[in-house]
């Protein structure tokens, strides 16, 4: 088997070749030990398998990010037999970069001149072969979302293979000076055979030369004379400095880009067509203004949120009806007892849970992979970065705050959007905090039963809790978990471009099944789970007054509504809501309402049909989040001599604070690869929640104010 | 001669040119500058400015970067009229 690894720039078209080479056949996994995403696909050639590896887009080679490193290593590691390194035509210069740092790799590299039919639009002619011939790469003229060129990138790599065409190994030219302190590194180096065989020296010596951190570090490890080798390589970039009277990485750098100039001055011609508009400057006029690019982008996302839970919700409602009909069709058949109740509480909700999110995960997506592949997300960054940056957040956070006012499931996979892992990990840990769709019909419920005259106004000082709550945790997370040197906010503006359907179809699938896959084993345990804590044991008394007297002269439906609420009080988790009632009563809850908070974990809105059951309210045919039932839940409340408004308003504080249901905390646990995450979360939201609810009750009570 | 007098790119307007004269700072952040372009002699345009002054969009070497004046900062670069 051969393998081609497929390297580029973010925004070189990258995916567009990937997809044109390997087809459907593709694979999506992680590189090994981190949590950067591996696509690699598999494709018959002639009377040989290829196997194709996507490499994570970057600018550089540099050791400062994982995606970098992932690279690199994987190069130096797998030893692929050949690169392809994917280029934005209309922009070589920048693109060249990534390709020299290939090469000096030390494995065959060929260079896509991608987007070319762009190029010539713009008037940029490339001498080709004039190119390939200084650069000692061959280069294919490329153009990805139409998949010219794919069929010779293959055929030009066998040639490389077989050895028909020279290999573009060639050393570098960055100079006489550095090449002659490259050389002075090499030598000493090469002391170590061993070393010698695992390494491009080559590429180790200029790594030494930009002082890489992660090559000192392979050299303190692994090289049999790290002490000597790394104070050769002192003495030879001291010798550089003094000489350029720069530091020795930038030398490295501007020789780099120096090289490129040169190269493009002999075989690059400009001719800027007459009236060739900048589309991107005129739109980015607009919506990067001073003053409209914020209204313009919250309108963006108003947009996207409106399409994803306009067309999601309505779903995602047949999808829970779906569920429901095969609960009551089970129920129609099946005896009744703990096995049925397995399968309809247990497994059909538990699977149902899983499937309802799905369309708003597929939605939400869709409307994501357009503002990414058209080149408007990191704009959004742009106009959102300032107010974000207060709190030690990156503009891109933005998008998982938004997403997760809708459900934080998507919310949290969003986070994405995000490269830096520390932004990523902050943005993931606070993002549940705001009022989910979920969460809403709870609030909204309390609120109407506690605040009848304020409803409104309650509701969305509530709302705004979790927002301010976001933010607050994350500069406090920013400043004492995740301190140290912020990473650079440098980034490119893409131009502005027409997404492929292609392309946001495949990303929506991936993102769709990956989804359905992963969490969906995580929520479905989980979910039995909970049933299970909430229904064993079963009550003993229950089940007597069941055969001895209620079934035959009362109607089922209600010794069934009292036999539930029995059943709860007497499970693990109804013992659970007893047990805590001594910490949760200093918020004024009763262990009704510490039960209810537990069945929440498995999904916020279960906390209104928890309590509609502990207090005997058959559910409603229409589901157990009805508004009717909804109300009377909230009557019932209303009416209990234990409860006041400053309870209800406790309660709400802690329902939009604490843990995140199961389903988000399984994708915490998904996204950044350890339970440690969930666990953390799960405990400081706790933690949180029920500190504030507490301080709120107590100066409540103290103050006597709405007791 | 007298060198020319240099500004830092976090102190022009938009709508100036400049031509790189140096990176005052190290690690990541200077690594990643240089690898997008911001090199010494190489010339750029200011383009604009977010609501509150920060980040700052120019162009260089023929895309356009985004930066924040925090890290405009760190260039020192001639205005070129």
């Amino acid at each position: 088997m051969l393998r081609i690894a497929l390297a580029g720039n973010p925004n070189s078209g990258k995916t567009c070749i990937f997809n044109s080479l390997t087809g459907q056949r593709q694979h999506i996994g992680n590189y090994p030990g981190v949590t950067v995403e591996k696509k690699s696909g598999r494709i018959p050639y002639g009377d040989t398998i290829i196997e194709i590896v996507d490499l994570p887009g970057t600018y550089s080679l540099s050791a400062y990010s994982l995606e970098e490193i992932v690279s690199r290593d994987f190069v130096l590691h797998e030893k692929p037999d050949v690169i392809i390194d994917v280029m934005d035509s209309t922009n070589l210069e920048r693109h060249l970069y990534l390709l020299l740092q290939f090469q000096e790799l030390g494995v065959p590299v060929i260079g896509a001149l991608n987007m070319s039919d762009e190029a010539r639009e713009k008037g940029i002619e490339i001498d080709v072969e004039q190119l390939q011939r200084i650069l000692g790469i061959p280069l294919v003229k490329t153009v990805g979302n139409r998949g010219i060129g794919s069929r010779e990138l293959l055929e030009t790599a066998m040639r490389l293979i077989h050895h028909e065409i020279p290999s573009g190994t060639r050393h570098l030219n960055y100079g006489p000076e550095l090449e002659e302190a490259h050389y002075g590194i090499i030598q000493s180096l090469r002391r170590d055979p061993e070393f010698a065989q695992r390494y491009s020296l080559h590429w180790t010596a200029i790594k030494l030369l930009e002082k890489d951190g992660d090559a000192i570090r392979k050299i303190e490890s692994e090289h049999a004379h790290p002490d000597d080798v790394l104070e050769t390589a002192t003495k030879i970039r001291s010798g550089i400095e003094k000489h350029f009277g720069e530091d020795s990485e930038i030398v490295v750098g501007e020789q780099r880009y120096g090289y490129i100039r040169g190269a493009l001055k002999e075989t690059l011609k400009h001719a800027p067509k007459e009236n060739y508009l900048d589309i991107t400057e005129k739109i980015d006029r607009l919506v990067l203004n001073r003053y409209l690019g914020i209204p313009i982008f919250l309108l963006v996302m108003f947009a996207i949120y409106q399409f994803t839970f306009a067309l999601g919700n309505p779903a995602s409602e047949s999808i829970s009806a779906f569920f429901n009909w095969s609960a009551s069709q089970l129920q129609a058949t099946m005896p009744t007892g703990p096995l049925l109740d397995f399968l309809t509480d247990g497994i059909i909700k538990g699977v149902g849970g899983v499937l309802v999110f799905l369309p708003l995960v597929v939605f939400l997506f869709l409307g994501l992979s357009f503002l990414e592949d058209t080149g408007y997300m990191a704009r959004a960054a742009f106009v959102m970065d300032k107010f974000f940056h207060i709190f030690g957040l990156h503009g891109r956070s933005f998008i998982p705050f938004m997403v997760s006012t809708g459900c934080a499931v998507p919310g949290v996979m969003s986070a994405r959007v995000l490269a830096n892992p520390k932004d990523r990990i902050v943005t993931i840990m606070v993002a549940p905090f705001m009022m989910c769709g979920a969460k809403t019909p709870v609030i909204a419920m309390l609120a109407a039963a506690f605040f009848p005259q304020n409803a409104a106004v309650v509701f969305w000082s509530i709302w705004l809790l979790g927002w301010v709550s976001a933010f607050v945790t994350a500069l406090i997370f920013r400043s004492a978990i995740f301190k140290g040197e912020q990473t650079p906010f440098v980034m490119e503006l893409p131009p502005y471009r027409v997404p492929t359907l292609r392309g946001i179809f495949q990303h929506v699938w991936e993102k769709s099944w990956e989804y359905v896959k992963k969490a969906g084993t995580v929520i479905l345990a989980a979910s039995v789970i909970i049933w299970f804590a909430l229904s064993f044991p079963r009550p003993k008394t229950a089940q007597n007054d069941e055969i001895d007297t209620q079934r035959i002269e009362t109607e089922y439906t209600v010794s069934s509504a009292d036999g539930a609420a029995r059943t709860i009080e007497n499970s693990i988790g109804g013992r659970l809501g007893h047990a805590i009632e001594p910490v949760l009563q200093w918020a004024g809850f009763d262990w009704k309402i510490g039960v209810s908070l537990v069945a929440g974990v498995a999904a916020k809105e279960v906390i209104i049909s928890t309590l509609g059951i502990l207090y005997g309210i058959e559910e409603s045919p229409a589901g157990p989040s009805a508004p009717e039932s909804d109300l009377m839940v909230g009557d019932y409340l209303k009416r209990d001599p234990h409860y006041s408004p400053l309870m209800g308003l406790a309660l709400m504080i802690f329902v939009i604070l604490y843990v995140p249901c199961i389903a988000t905390l399984a994708m915490v646990r998904k996204e950044l690869g350890s339970w440690k995450w969930p666990l953390f979360q799960a405990v400081y939201t706790l933690s949180l929640a029920l500190f504030l609810a507490i301080l709120v009750f107590q100066i409540g009570s103290l103050l006597g104010l709405g007791v | 001669m007298t060198p020319k007098p240099t500004h830092l790119l976090s102190q022009l307007d938009s709508g100036q040119r400049f031509t790189v004269v140096k990176i005052r700072s190290n690690g990541e952040i200077r690594r990643r500058l240089l690898d997008i372009g911001f090199i010494k002699g190489e010339t750029g345009l200011v383009l604009r400015e977010a609501l509150l002054k920060d980040p700052i969009e120019l162009k260089i070497k023929g895309t356009k970067v985004s930066l924040r004046r925090s890290e405009a900062k760190m260039i020192e670069v001639e205005i070129v009229h």
